[in-house]
């Protein structure tokens, strides 16, 4: 599902037009972009938590050639389901 | 790290406010987005969302464990989880504070594995290395070409002898000598054993270029250190192929004499007179083996050679002009590519500057490189020009007025490789 499906699902849920729901859907992500480069925690509730981590500098050494290389620090967005979605999905049959 | 959890209700109030709607209809919004995209994920869909990541399901496989009390072994049921792949865009916006960082290559106990060139032939590092020599090589044939380019397209006064091509170098030479000698027998050429001759090299087009003037000049004889000073000026006239190469050397000949007579004529007076001799004779012996240089050209040549020797006869430089028709367009684009290794090798003047900034907490050169030229790379252009004020790039001190200079906008060329590369070697010598 792309961007455009879940303009028309979400719309055809809201009984609103597509631009609003566009219009909104990218206001939110701004918001929630904004709030995330602020390193904010961003909860939503019954969804999960989105928030800023840092990943600390670390020593890679290259398998094949043994080069070391110092990899540096770097912030990374986290997602964590949170304990409703988890057991919304726990009823989910498995396939695999 | 300010951990401030922002709650669904302030998601809310602030999508209302920035959107500009009801509370009610973003809460409905949000409610609805969510939804939708767990409903998607159930269905074992991917869901995208521009400017924001994806979402997917990943199936976790049960796992043993122990029970850490009692020790006997259970099995971990297997789950789903939501996995989010932050996009491009938020994950560099994340990072922003760390942006500049780089993977850092540490050398030191590093083992190159010394296989022989036909047992690992798939090595891809291996092959990579060896484009990187090709490349490399290639470079440096560029830049060899360049810096005589550089000299015919900004006309410099004074540019000593550097560039060193000792091959083609000793064999041009040689080659001139042999003419000089076949053609006039003349006292001067011992002298000519130990000056310094550069002549054009002939690139790979197999384009010679035509040489028709070339003027050597003796600066110092009494100290020893005898410079000569090449000129070779445009043609004017055009040949049968077929003549052309006797006549090139026929006419180097002659002017590497006429220079070292003319040279002498100026510096050193006691020459004057012989020099005189030596140019009559160098004009009849040319006149004698080759009757198609008509007379007319010969004086307008010779007249060419001589007024800006006079001027210049008192500095050591080279300046190669080749007019060649058909060198012209293979040198063309040489040129294109090379008046920007000039630009390269040119010193960078600042003088106007676009903006100042304060140099803030957290603040980055790179960051002020970003903003104004695109590339973080070209920092090096911004500490350049306030290289006065700041020390060492890597320290600056909070509250530094930093000036953003007004670069040519060839030099940050963001789409341009050879751009990014110049920064990035700049880069190499200030951070060490």
């Amino acid at each position: 599902m792309n961007h455009k499906e879940l303009i028309s699902a979400i719309s055809l849920k809201m009984n609103a037009p597509k631009s609003v729901v566009a219009d909104l859907l990218e206001k939110t992500v701004a918001t929630c972009t904004e709030l995330l480069v602020e390193e904010k925690i961003i909860g939503f509730q019954s969804f999960g938590n989105f928030e800023v981590r840092k990943k600390e500098e670390r020593l890679s050494v290259h398998p094949a050639t043994q080069i070391r290389t110092l990899i540096p620090p770097k912030l990374v967005v986290n997602f964590k389901q949170s304990n409703i979605l988890k057991d919304k999905l726990k009823d989910l049959i498995t396939n695999e | 790290m300010n951990k401030d959890k922002i709650s669904s209700q302030e998601i809310i109030d602030l999508v209302a406010s920035k959107a500009k709607v009801s509370k009610r209809v973003a809460e409905e919004f949000l409610k609805a987005m969510i939804s939708t995209i767990e409903e998607a994920m159930i269905d074992g869909e991917v869901v995208k969302v521009k400017g924001f990541g994806t979402f997917k399901l990943q199936w976790n496989e049960p796992r043993k464990s122990v029970n850490v009390q009692t020790g006997e072994e259970i099995i971990l049921p297997g789950y789903h989880k939501v996995n989010f792949i932050p996009d491009s865009v938020l994950k560099e916006l994340v990072n922003e504070p760390f942006e500049h960082l780089f993977p850092v290559e540490l050398d030191g106990e590093i083992e190159e594995p010394n296989y022989e060139g036909g047992e690992v032939p798939l090595d891809p590092l291996r092959i990579f290395e060896e484009q990187a020599s090709e490349i490399k090589d290639l470079l440096f044939e560029i830049q060899a070409l360049s810096s005589i380019t550089k000299k015919q397209t900004k006309e410099e006064e004074i540019i000593q002898e550097e560039i060193i091509k000792p091959e083609q170098e000793a064999e041009n030479q040689l080659e001139i000598i042999d003419e000089v000698e076949d053609v006039v027998e003349s006292p001067e050429i011992s002298e000519l054993t130990n000056e310094e001759n550069e002549p054009k090299p002939e690139d790979n087009h197999d384009i010679v270029p035509e040489l028709n003037a070339i003027e050597p000049v003796e600066i110092d004889v009494e100290s020893k250190s005898e410079e000569l000073e090449l000129e070779i000026a445009p043609n004017s006239d055009e040949t049968e192929p077929k003549n052309r190469k006797f006549l090139i050397r026929i006419l180097i000949a002659f002017v590497v004499l006429i220079g070292i007579g003319c040279g002498l004529y100026f510096v050193y007076p006691p020459a004057k007179d012989f020099a005189d001799s030596t140019y009559e004779n160098t004009k009849m012996s040319v006149l004698r083996t080759s009757e198609k240089i008509s007379i007319t050209d010969m004086v307008n040549t010779i007249s060419g050679w001589f007024s800006p020797e006079s001027k210049t006869s008192e500095i050591p430089h080279i300046v190669v002009i080749p007019k060649d028709t058909t060198a012209i367009d293979s040198l063309s684009t040489n040129v294109a590519v090379d008046s920007l290794q000039a630009l390269f090798d040119n010193p960078r003047v600042y003088t106007e500057f676009i903006a100042t900034e304060k140099f803030k907490d957290g603040g980055r050169l790179t960051k002020f490189a970003k903003r104004y030229y695109g590339n973080k790379e070209f920092w090096v252009y911004i500490y350049e020009a306030n290289k006065d004020k700041i020390l060492n790039p890597d320290i600056i001190t909070v509250g530094t007025i930093i000036k953003i200079p007004k670069v040519n906008p060839l030099l940050i060329n963001v789409s341009n490789p050879r751009c990014i590369q110049k920064a990035k070697e700049l880069n190499d010598i200030y951070v060490k």
